[in-house]
């Protein structure tokens, strides 16, 4: 009868600490939110990489939301250290009103240690030296105007600030919905956790989504704002550039950048520290650890922890619909700005700038070039502008830190 | 929410219309300012090096060129890129047939246009241990979403 009893009681403890009485309907919808992800990272393939860690953080926190718990510290009297069987050695005591407490710590859930790299704002800038690694910098060496685009995309990102400032946030979340204009993912990761953590979810899904989506959102935005002449204009091939300028180059762009704006430095500094890894030839071993192993490690966590920021009741909000109409607000008038300084340079140089290389003035390296490219050809199938959108594109990747430096160091 | 976040909150609860649009013109103007000031800084910057660095590098091709030809020893056959002339004293390294030398006479040839401009003074094989392009495309490939 005993045993039996015991089994009963058993079970019953078991029923109750599980999901079944735990979970409430918003963990149900996101863990139907979450399998929707899934599927379409594996079968569609978007952005599987990032999708698929996202989609998995978000089902894991969701069935079991103790994962992102943070460690706790209970404050005991001696009386219930020994009702709950609690050893009185090894504790830490604090003396609070003449009463001795014992620290009773209970430990965090695992994401949320894994979690701490995306709080402190680590991995954005390791991933970004990965990024650095994998950049070749020589076309806009050759063509440095391109920064002009570079920086013209950004525009969107303060436009943006401006449409969630009037809907309701607050300054410093309304940074970080801007930030999804940037088109880029660390960027956009490290200055949510700066300036809006509770955002955090949100802001990544979004700002991920829509690069993903960038060769359906910028076509028609470049045909719209283009003449079909524009479009035809074929570019006079880019110089070649000498390895030294491009060894120079990241020490020169990290000694600028971060002395006229140091919250922009751990982001340009970790890009450029890679760059050189890669273009000094001389750490070659280092360079690509940084690229392939490192880089994969650090999306595995941020992409898994991310993804478990966005539990029901964070994500489940008002908020999340606003950013995400916000966020593509913000895309859109990225990619338009940079089409509309690409036309005033085809004014300016008399017809040898095509403005399609403007809108890869949105980071999302190397997809908005190649949407620059494919579209440029399909006016014109002898026409490669790839190499010419490579350099706003890059450009575009310090822009969005600049503006990320900017939005820290005003809203912050 | 940290406690930072919601002094903010109970801030803008309390902004006015005029309020929101002074903090968005403030920000606005800030930001376009300062991120079209600090990449134009960068324009001029790499513009001035890099014309530094042509330069040294020209002067430096320039001052071997006259030494090789003071000396009579000449060891590599420039070869001019358009008509290509592949003559038996250039530099080659084993390995590099014939067809390779054209090829990237030719396109050498296409880079620059002109003939006059440009000379292949040797073909080595790279000995960068690192990727090739078509696995950089690759890896590029893979990892888009940066």
């Amino acid at each position: 009868m005993e045993i039996l009893q015991g089994f009963m009681d058993a079970v019953k403890g078991i029923f109750e600490s599980s999901g079944l009485q735990t979970l409430n309907w918003q963990n149900y919808v996101m863990i139907g939110v979450s399998i929707v992800l899934l599927y379409l990272a594996i079968k569609k393939q978007y952005e599987p990489l990032l999708l698929l860690p996202i989609a998995f953080g978000m089902l894991l926190v969701n069935l079991y939301p103790q994962i992102m718990a943070a460690p706790q510290t209970e404050l005991l009297t001696k009386a219930e250290c020994l009702a709950r069987d609690i050893s009185l050695s090894g504790h830490a005591t604090t003396v609070i009103d003449n009463v001795t407490y014992y620290e009773n710590p209970t430990y965090g859930g695992l994401l949320y240690y894994l979690y701490q790299g995306v709080k402190l704002g680590i991995y954005p800038p390791l991933i970004f030296l990965g990024i650095g690694c994998m950049t070749d910098f020589g076309p806009l060496i050759s063509n440095p105007k391109s920064l002009i685009l570079g920086a013209a995309a950004q525009i969107g990102i303060f436009v943006t600030f401006t449409g969630a400032i009037f809907l309701g946030f607050t300054e410093a979340e309304a940074g970080a919905i801007g930030i999804i204009g940037g088109a880029d993912g660390p960027t956009a990761i490290y200055v949510t956790t700066k300036l809006a953590p509770h955002l955090l979810g949100s802001i990544a899904i979004a700002a991920y989504s829509y690069m993903a989506l960038v060769p359906i959102i910028q076509p028609p935005i470049m045909k719209a704002l283009t003449t079909k002449k524009e479009r035809s204009v074929v570019m006079e091939q880019l110089r070649p550039v000498s390895k030294l300028e491009k060894i120079m180059f990241p020490i020169i762009v990290v000694i600028v950048i971060a002395i006229f704006l140091p919250d922009a430095a751990p982001l340009v500094g970790m890009l450029m520290l890679g760059n050189l890894f890669k273009e000094s030839g001389v750490v070659e071993r280092l360079a690509k650890t940084a690229q392939n192993e490192l880089m994969n490690i650090i999306t595995i966590f941020l992409g898994t922890t991310v993804g478990a920021t966005a539990s029901g009741q964070n994500f489940l909000t008002f908020s999340t619909i606003k950013i995400i109409v916000l966020g593509l607000i913000a895309f859109c008038m990225g990619t338009a700005f940079g089409l509309l300084f690409g036309k005033l340079m085809y004014k300016f140089t008399g017809g040898k700038v095509n403005p399609l290389i403007g809108s890869a003035g949105v980071s999302a390296v190397p997809m908005a070039a190649r949407v620059s490219q494919k579209v440029g050809q399909q006016e014109n199938p002898g026409n490669f502008l790839l190499m010419h959108a490579m350099g706003p594109n890059v450009a575009g990747v310090i822009g969005s830190a600049v503006a990320a430096g900017v939005l820290l160091n005003v809203v912050g | 929410m940290n406690l930072s976040n919601v002094a903010f909150l109970a801030h803008t609860a309390e902004l006015s219309l005029a309020d929101k649009g002074i903090t968005s013109a403030k920000v606005v103007l800030t930001g376009f300012i300062i991120v079209f000031l600090m990449l134009i800084l960068l324009i001029f910057i790499i513009k001035i090096y890099s014309s530094i660095v042509t330069a040294v590098q020209n002067a430096g091709t320039k001052s071997k060129k006259k030494n090789v030809k003071q000396d009579q020893t000449i060891t590599k056959t420039e070869v001019t890129a358009a008509p290509v002339i592949a003559s038996e004293t250039q530099t080659l390294e084993d390995g590099v047939s014939d067809e390779v030398v054209a090829v990237i006479s030719a396109a050498v040839a296409t880079m620059y246009g002109s003939p006059s401009k440009a000379r292949i003074k040797s073909i080595k094989k790279s000995s960068n241990g690192g990727r090739s392009a078509w696995a950089n495309a690759g890896v590029l490939d893979n990892t888009r979403p940066f």
